[in-house]
């Protein structure tokens, strides 16, 4: 054992390695990592052109050739434009109100369905059956169509929140977390007098925090990149949530000029500034959010991963 | 006639049921809202499927008249039908062909890297395009390959001829590349957790063993790393291809224009253009008929995809 290296780590764990084996950075690390640090560059390029995009004036743009690694020159007239305009204040309030009611509607909904499938109640097993039966099959677009329209929920807030209430992967993965927690405490609590709500409230939601705290980060994430149904039922402009407003400016920069000042057109600078310049606008709060909460953005997966 | 029947206390009543029920009254009573929630939104527009059957009128689902098979006879003769199935087909086939095996050799790589700071970095950029919408992805995307853009204006370079109006965008050659590549783009990194929680869960003494034998870094992955994903590897697999209907709506609607639906247009796309641009004047009970149609594969394969996850010893929901 004369080349072997035998070392306990501060976790206990014991590491045995050939002393002309110890890691060290070979000829395959720099090849890996030059890939993968290239992957990674080509994945923020685009992102970071679009930003490029909106900061530099439009005649300088048009007559740039070639790979734009760092702005020739600056201008923020872009996003004065885009700050003028309504249409992205009327976007970023109807998606920030979509956002807190929708996620609050979808934690209360999911919560409790999955807090009910935990009671072996009767009735439990067709309804659980039930419940996930739709997630495999679905009555497709036109008859929900027809359903928002019956329900007299066409041009409303409602349209954008009530059709998307519980993610059912979610509310299974939150169900099993519940199930695992001992039985012991909930039974106590009965004993005590205290009602199934209550035993939910005050003993369940408390040990479930982080998880619960995942799943709202989830629900808050889809509510505000909401756009499908304000697409399909929603008509008037001041309604949009912000990812609609900024399907239109990216097929018409017209569309918000006429908007900002009535009867006049586009001002003098370029379309792709501000287009580019609202991409960037309506990415900030994930953008600026993300890279703070990733922890708990990846994390989710994994607990559905998890054998019960 | 069997010993466990004689020893249950007594056979479930009608009444003893009730009592069970006012037990758990308070569940009963959290049920509520989401059964309303499941039957107002999933259950009542699967009512609404016998549009599929009827010739649509304004006056609502009841007050249409029933029109048989009409809708499924003409589906085969629409001149548009049966180019978006194939289109759906093929563009499916190319996401598995490519799309799938990206996020597996990526968590492979990602593994290998023996700084965790820098790998939570690198994570932490593929998995990010994840959370934008399409919208988004496709707004960024136009301004690197529309006319305007930056891949054009580096092509001048070299192709000096190529035109003021080159746009890739438009280019129904290069849309379905364009669909794959893009979903990598913005899916593979996030695709990767789930492969790297399956590897988290092989048993470290395993590398070091065959290290100490004398393995090299590929042996460990070919031997210790593959073994260890290939369930979560075929599970997958199978799950994917259990979607195959599914072309991806979200993306696809937010990139196609006119000139691509020769090659871009999936069923998804095709039953909302029908549906709601009004030019088309089509009976909205023919695209109730296509997305019954397109539903009704996609439950087979799902349930035979769910079949063949549970025999690969996967719990399944259903």
């Amino acid at each position: 054992m004369a080349n072997t290296d035998v070392r306990v780590d501060k976790h206990g764990n014991v590491h045995i390695a050939k002393k002309n084996r110890i890691r060290r950075f070979g000829l395959v690390d720099g090849v890996l990592l030059f890939f993968l640090t290239l992957l990674a560059l080509l994945i923020l390029y685009p992102f970071y052109n679009a930003f490029l995009v909106s900061i530099v004036p439009n005649t300088v743009y048009m007559r740039y050739k070639g790979l734009m690694l760092w702005p020739p020159a600056l201008t923020f007239e872009a996003y004065e434009f885009t700050f003028k305009s309504s249409l992205i204040w009327t976007g970023y309030r109807n998606s920030i109100l979509i956002t807190v009611f929708g996620t609050i509607y979808n934690m209360v909904l999911t919560i409790l369905c999955a807090y009910v499938l935990t009671k072996p109640i009767p009735g439990g097993k067709f309804i659980r059956f039930a419940i996930v039966f739709t997630m495999y099959f679905s009555g497709g677009l036109v008859p929900f169509y027809v359903l928002i329209r019956d329900l007299n929920m066409m041009d409303t807030l409602y349209s954008m929140v009530m059709p998307t209430g519980i993610n059912i992967m979610y509310m299974l993965i939150i169900s099993n977390y519940f199930k695992s927690l001992p039985p012991a405490l909930e039974e106590s609590a009965k004993i005590d007098g205290a009602t199934d709500l209550r035993i939910l409230w005050s003993i369940i939601l408390p040990l479930s925090l982080p998880l619960l705290a995942t799943f709202t980060l989830y629900y808050a994430v889809e509510r505000w990149n909401e756009w499908y149904n304000a697409m399909l039922f929603v008509k008037s402009v001041n309604k949009w949530p912000l990812q609609n407003v900024l399907r239109t400016i990216i097929n018409d920069v017209n569309m918000m000029a006429t908007q900002n000042i009535p009867g006049q057109a586009k001002p003098d600078i370029q379309g792709d500034a501000i287009k580019m310049s609202s991409i960037i606008v309506a990415m900030a709060p994930i953008m600026c959010l993300y890279p703070f909460l990733q922890r708990y953005f990846l994390s989710g997966l994994t607990l559905g991963a998890v054998k019960e | 006639m069997t010993a466990q029947t004689a020893v249950r206390p007594r056979k479930k009543t009608f009444q003893h049921t009730l009592r069970v029920m006012w037990d758990y009254r308070w569940i009963y009573l959290m049920l509520i809202p989401c059964l309303a929630y499941f039957i107002i939104f999933k259950y009542v527009p699967m009512y609404g499927i016998q549009l599929a059957f009827k010739d649509f009128k304004l006056a609502g689902i009841a007050a249409s008249p029933w029109n048989n098979f009409e809708h499924f006879k003409y589906m085969m003769s629409e001149p548009q039908f049966l180019p978006a199935l194939r289109n759906t087909l093929i563009i499916s086939f190319y996401r598995i062909l490519f799309g799938f095996p990206f996020p597996i050799i990526l968590a492979i790589m990602i593994n290998e890297v023996y700084m965790p700071r820098y790998k939570r970095v690198l994570q932490t950029i593929y998995t990010f395009p994840h959370f934008l919408t399409w919208v988004v992805m496709a707004g960024i995307m136009l301004n690197l390959l529309g006319s305007t853009g930056m891949v054009r204006k580096v092509s001048e370079v070299f192709v000096p001829g190529i035109g003021e109006n080159w746009n890739l965008m438009y280019n129904k050659n290069a849309f379905r590349t364009i669909l794959v590549v893009s979903d990598i783009w913005k899916e593979a990194g996030w695709g990767t957790i789930i492969y790297l929680a399956a590897i988290t869960g092989i048993d470290q003494s395993l590398y070091e063993a065959a290290t100490i034998d004398g393995a090299n870094r590929f042996q460990r992955i070919w031997y210790i790393t593959l073994p260890g994903m290939i369930n979560m590897i075929a599970i997958q697999f199978v799950l994917r291809v259990g979607a195959v209907m599914e072309g991806g709506f979200d993306q696809v609607f937010n990139l196609y224009t006119a000139p691509v639906y020769e090659t871009g247009d999936i069923i998804d796309t095709y039953i909302y253009r029908l549906s709601f641009v009004k030019s088309t004047g089509i009976n909205l009970g023919f695209t109730t008929a296509v997305g019954l149609f397109k539903n009704v594969i996609n439950f087979v394969l799902l349930m035979l995809a769910n079949g063949v996850t549970k025999a690969l010893g996967q719990e399944t929901v259903l």
